[in-house]
């Protein structure tokens, strides 16, 4: 059975810890992932939203063609949202009609920000779509009327996720001032502890959806990153995470600031989001 | 090698297998009296399964041939099953039947969902090459 592409990012940095198998240097990341795609190692994730899969296919018939592809769907936002929570995903697909479709892409785009989202419309007459696609950043794929049109838009759109695959990462250093684990410790929890304890320095979280930094200073959060997301949304982000590691390196100062907020505010924020997502799961 | 017949039952009796454990959850929580209140949520949840179920069950159950075995029970259970609260009210004797017909088209649709992961397995190990090239080589010899 193949390797999922998410389960391969979590293997990374076990093996780059203090084994003779370095991923980065010579090769580069692109070209690891191709290669085991070549090999059939690694399988991608796609999340599709379609509110009558059975029926109305033609999309999911052409995503079932694609080799290493592992398609789940889901009928409705709140099921969408729950497998969200429970699985990794490299993307989510949204199908259906134009309005509902944005509508339930933007309402996603709020509560995971660094998830690829890509909405797939019937052609022609959509410049306001597009217009709010562009400022949640979610991706609008033409449906059209050729079969080959569609199949290469979606080919394009799993092969643009591999591309999109999470950075490399370092192994971890015995000298970290705070090693853990997130199954045991939410990440509000150890920033809520580092932040009382007026802690400076930088928190690394490593999960199946990639890795993240977050830098104290004087027990404030001053800079948040996630591969593109930055700021509160890429500490939002991070607040969901089930899985995974982090670790503490006492001492490291961002130069950059992209959190202005007290501490308290963002933990407030947050954990309401967070209910909130989960009340999406029971109502739609 | 993926065959993209195979592909679509898959996908077809996967997301018929996920509704009926959606209704067989509302159902079992339908019968435990140890649990008296039943939301409008819940009902609303039962009434879309069986919505879907009741719209797709002969089209996926002809795409599985299947439609003959199994679409009798597979309509017992939907004309028994009216909601959360109707389950609850059923007679015994109504509930075990209910609870027997779910079983059979669980257990036809899970067998039928093995045997075509099972397939796929076989084809993903072979190339279009190996695949053709086994046909010819199987080909019955005519009789002359």
């Amino acid at each position: 059975m193949p390797l999922r592409l998410s389960t391969f990012r979590n293997l990374r940095p076990a093996l780059s810890g203090g084994d003779s198998l370095q991923w980065t240097g010579n090769i580069g990341q692109a070209s690891c992932y191709s290669l085991f795609h070549f090999l059939g190692i690694v399988e991608t994730r796609v999340l599709a939203v379609n509110a009558d899969p059975v029926f109305q296919d033609r999309a999911l018939a052409i995503l079932d063609q694609i080799e290493h592809l592992e398609t789940h769907i889901v009928r409705n936002l709140s099921e969408a949202v729950q497998a969200l929570l429970e699985e990794n995903f490299d993307g989510l697909l949204i199908e259906g009609e134009a309005a509902l479709s944005l509508e339930q892409a933007t309402n996603l785009r709020q509560h995971f920000p660094s998830l690829r989202i890509a909405c797939l419309l019937p052609r022609g007459g959509r410049s306001e779509i597009a217009r709010t696609a562009r400022e949640q950043n979610i991706e609008l794929l033409s449906i059209g009327w050729s079969e080959f049109g569609l199949r290469s838009t979606l080919t394009g759109f799993v092969r643009s996720l591999d591309a999109h695959a999470g950075t490399a990462a370092e192994g971890i250093d015995p000298c970290h001032s705070l090693i853990g684990n997130l199954n045991q410790f939410s990440a509000a929890e150890i920033l809520q502890m580092s932040c009382l304890s007026q802690r400076s320095g930088r928190f690394t979280f490593k999960s199946g959806r990639g890795n993240s930094e977050i830098y104290l200073q004087q027990g404030s959060v001053r800079h948040a990153v996630f591969g593109s997301v930055e700021g509160e949304a890429a500490v939002a982000e991070i607040f969901r995470w089930r899985q995974g590691r982090f670790y503490f390196e006492e001492g490291i100062i961002s130069q950059e600031q992209t959190v202005n907020r007290p501490w308290a505010h963002l933990l407030i924020d947050n954990l309401q989001k967070l209910d909130e997502t989960l009340e999406l799961v029971s109502v739609q | 090698m993926r065959d993209k017949a195979l592909e679509t039952k898959l996908r077809l009796v996967t997301l018929q297998l996920e509704n009926w454990k959606k209704l067989h959850d509302l159902i079992t929580y339908g019968l435990d009296k140890a649990k008296p209140i039943i939301s409008t949520e819940q009902e609303r949840q039962f009434t879309d399964v069986r919505g879907n179920l009741l719209q797709e069950i002969e089209y996926v159950l002809r795409e599985l041939n299947l439609l003959s075995e199994v679409s009798g029970k597979a309509m017992s259970v939907l004309q028994r099953g009216v909601s959360v609260r109707g389950v609850r009210d059923l007679p015994d004797a109504e509930v075990r039947r209910l609870e027997t017909d779910w079983n059979s088209v669980f257990t036809k649709l899970g067998l039928v969902q093995g045997q075509l992961k099972a397939r796929r397995k076989e084809l993903a190990e072979q190339t279009v090459f190996n695949f053709y090239w086994k046909r010819v080589l199987q080909r019955p010899a005519t009789a002359h």
